[in-house]
C-alpha cells in the first residue's frame, strides 16, 4: 500500500475530498506560520516551508529555537496563531477536535523519550497502531511481525520493553510510527537519549524507511548527523526559519561563539 | 472501534493492575452480598406473609369443661358458613401433645399443665372470604356461651405486613447504598487506573485514537468488575444458603408452615446485569472528571 493510499483510507472525512489532487501538492506547507506562548515573543515567525512526498528533511537549531514547536504544530498538538498549515492539500489548524485523530493517524511520531509503554510487550507497542485502525487481528500479527524485522527487532515481539536497551527501545518506538505505514514521519530528537554509534545506526534506519517512500521530517541538534548524510537542511533559529547550507553557517557561528 | 478490540485492551488493563482491580472486586462482593443476603430475608418473609395471607384461618378457643354437645352444635353452625372449608376439633391434651411435638422446650412435655392448652376448634376459610366476613364470623362465634375467645391472627397478619413493608424499605435503602458504593469504588478505581496508564492514554492520543477508543476499555473495566463481583456475591450466597438450610430449614417450615427458597434466577440476573449498569455508570462519572483525552 503506498503512502497515499494510507491517507485516503484512514482519513475519514478530511482527506476524502481531496483525494484526486493529493498527489501533485506537496505534503507539508507552511505559510507565513506564527506561534505565541508569551504574547509578546513568538516561539516561531514567519515560517514558510514546503516539504515534497519522498523527502528527508533534519530540523536543526540551538535548544528551544522552536524545531520540537514546529513538529507539534503539524500533528496538531498546538495550534497556529498566524498564517497556514497545509498537510495533504488541507489547512490543518482549521481542524476540529473531533477530526485530530485522523489527521494523526496519517502521520508516524517519535520522540526523544521513546513515549513507549514500559510494561508492554514490544508486539503490544507496536501493534497499539493498527488496533486503533480497526485492522483484523491476523493482519496485526503479520504487519507488526514484517515491521520488527525491519527494524531490527525479529523474532522479539514477547520481550517487555523495559527490559530492553535504550536503542532497541527507540527502535520499537520507530516500529509503531511505521506500522501504520504513514504518509509523514515526524521524529523530534529520536537520537538524544543515545550515544553517537546508536544515534547513527537509528538515523540509518530512518533513510531506509525514507527509501521506501516515506517522508520524514528529522529533528536533532547533533551536529554529526547532519554532517553524516547530505539531506535537505532547514535552521531554526530564534523562532525563524533559514533554508539550507546559509542556516548552518550561521547557526554553527552561533554556538562557536556561545562555546 | 470493534467490541473485541475493546475486551483485548480491557482484558490487559486487567492484567496491568491486577491487585487494584482485586481489591475493587472484593470490596464489591461484600456490598453485593449484603444487597443479596437482605433481597433474600425479604423474598423469603414475602413468601410467608402470601401462605398465611391466603390462607384465611380462625381458631375458637373453648370453656374448660365444655359438654360434646355444645361443641357438636357448635361445629354444626360452623359447617353451615358458606366461607368454612373445614372444621377441627382439638382437645387439650392433643394441643399440649403437638406443641411439645413442635417445640423443644428442654423440659419433659408431661410437666407442662394441662389447663394452659385450652381445646379448641381450627377453621380453615376459603379464599374468598375478605377480612369483614372473617371478622364477621369471629363476632357471631363469639357468642356462643362455650367460647372463650377467637383469634383471627388479624394482629399478627398486620404485624407481618409492617415487617415485611419495612423489611422492603430497608432493602431499597440498602440497593441505593450498594449503588453509591458500587459508583464509589469504580469511581476511584478507574480514576487510578487512568493515572497508572497516563503514558498509554498520552501513546494512544498521538498514535490517532479516538476519546472512545481511549475510554471504551475503561468503561469496560468497570462492568466487568461490577458483573464479577456481583457473580461471586450470588454464588457465595447460594453456598451459605445451602449450608445453613439444613440446619433451619424444618423449624423454620413448622413454624411458617413455608419452605425457605433461594433468590429467583430472574432476580439474580437482574442483580448481576444491573451491577454491570451502574459499574459503567461508576466508571463513566469517573472518566469524565478525570480523563483529558
Amino acid at each position: 500500500m503506498s503512502p497515499n493510499e494510507t491517507v485516503v483510507r484512514r482519513s475519514k472525512t478530511f482527506f476524502r475530498s481531496r483525494e484526486g489532487d493529493t498527489s501533485q501538492k506537496p505534503l507539508l506547507v507552511l505559510e507565513d506560520v506564527y506561534k505565541y506562548f508569551r504574547r509578546d515573543i513568538p516561539t516561531l515567525r514567519s515560517v514558510n516551508l514546503e516539504v515534497q512526498r519522498g523527502e528527508f528533511v533534519f530540523v536543526t537549531g540551538p535548544s528551544g529555537a522552536g524545531k520540537s514547536t514546529l513538529l507539534q504544530l503539524v500533528y496538531r498538538q498546538h495550534t497556529i496563531d498566524g498564517g497556514r498549515l497545509l498537510f495533504s492539500g488541507r489547512d490543518i489548524s482549521r481542524l476540529t477536535e473531533r477530526s485530530i485523530p485522523f489527521l494523526r493517524r496519517n502521520l508516524g511520531i517519535v520522540f526523544q523519550d521513546f513515549k513507549i509503554v514500559p510494561h508492554w510487550t514490544i508486539f503490544e507497542n507496536v501493534s497499539v497502531a493498527l488496533e486503533i485502525l480497526g485492522t483484523p487481528a491476523k493482519l496485526v500479527r503479520a504487519r507488526v511481525s514484517e515491521t520488527l524485522d525491519r527494524v531490527g527487532l525479529a523474532g522479539r515481539g514477547n520481550e517487555r520493553v523495559s527490559h530492553l536497551s535504550g536503542g532497541e527501545q527507540q527502535r520499537v518506538a520507530i516500529a509503531r510510527a511505521i506500522v501504520t505505514e504513514p504518509a509523514l514521519l515526524l521524529a523530534d530528537e529520536p537520537t538524544g537519549n543515545l550515544d553517537p554509534a546508536l544515534a547513527i545506526d537509528i538515523l540509518t534506519l530512518f533513510e531506509e524507511i525514507n527509501e521506501s517512500g516515506t517522508t520524514v521530517i528529522f529533528a536533532t541538534h547533533d551536529h554529526s548527523l547532519l554532517t553524516t548524510s547530505p539531506h535537505r537542511l532547514i535552521v531554526i533559529d530564534d523562532g525563524r526559519l533559514i533554508e539550507a547550507s546559509q542556516g548552518l553557517r550561521v547557526w554553527s557561528a552561533r554556538t562557536q561563539m556561545s562555546a | 472501534m470493534d467490541i473485541r478490540t475493546a475486551f483485548t485492551r480491557a482484558k490487559r488493563g486487567f492484567r496491568d493492575d491486577l491487585r487494584l482491580h482485586l481489591v475493587a472486586v472484593a470490596s464489591l462482593v461484600v456490598a453485593f452480598l449484603c444487597l443479596g443476603a437482605a433481597m433474600l430475608s425479604v423474598e423469603n418473609l414475602g413468601r410467608v406473609a402470601d401462605r398465611w395471607g391466603q390462607a384465611q384461618h380462625l381458631t375458637v378457643y373453648l370453656k374448660e369443661h365444655t359438654k360434646q354437645n355444645d361443641i357438636a352444635q357448635l361445629r354444626l353452625v360452623l359447617e353451615s358458613l358458606q366461607e368454612v372449608e373445614k372444621v377441627r376439633y382439638i382437645s387439650a391434651a392433643d394441643a399440649k401433645r403437638e406443641f411439645a411435638e413442635q417445640v423443644d422446650l428442654g423440659v419433659d412435655a408431661k410437666t407442662l399443665p394441662t389447663d394452659a392448652f385450652p381445646a379448641s376448634l381450627e377453621i380453615s376459610l376459603s379464599e374468598t372470604a375478605d377480612p369483614e366476613r372473617v371478622a364477621s364470623i369471629a363476632d357471631r362465634v363469639k357468642r356462643f356461651g362455650a367460647v372463650e375467645e377467637v383469634e383471627t391472627y388479624r394482629d399478627w397478619f398486620d404485624q407481618m405486613g409492617t415487617l415485611l413493608s419495612a423489611g422492603q424499605s430497608a432493602v431499597a435503602m440498602l440497593a441505593v447504598l450498594v449503588v453509591i458504593c458500587v459508583l464509589a469504588i469504580i469511581g476511584n478505581t478507574i480514576r487510578l487506573a487512568v493515572a497508572n496508564r497516563r503514558r498509554e492514554i498520552e501513546v494512544l492520543k498521538l498514535c490517532g485514537a479516538t476519546d472512545s477508543f481511549v475510554r471504551s476499555p475503561f468503561l469496560l473495566e468497570g462492568a466487568m468488575q461490577a458483573v464479577a463481583a456481583s457473580l461471586v456475591a450470588m454464588l457465595l450466597l447460594l453456598i451459605a444458603y445451602f449450608a445453613m438450610r439444613g440446619h433451619v430449614e424444618a423449624t423454620l417450615t413448622t413454624l411458617t408452615g413455608v419452605r425457605t427458597a433461594f433468590l429467583s434466577p430472574a432476580l439474580a440476573l437482574t442483580i448481576i446485569a444491573g451491577g454491570g449498569i451502574v459499574g459503567v455508570l461508576g466508571s463513566a462519572l469517573s472518566l469524565r472528571r478525570y480523563l483529558n483525552v
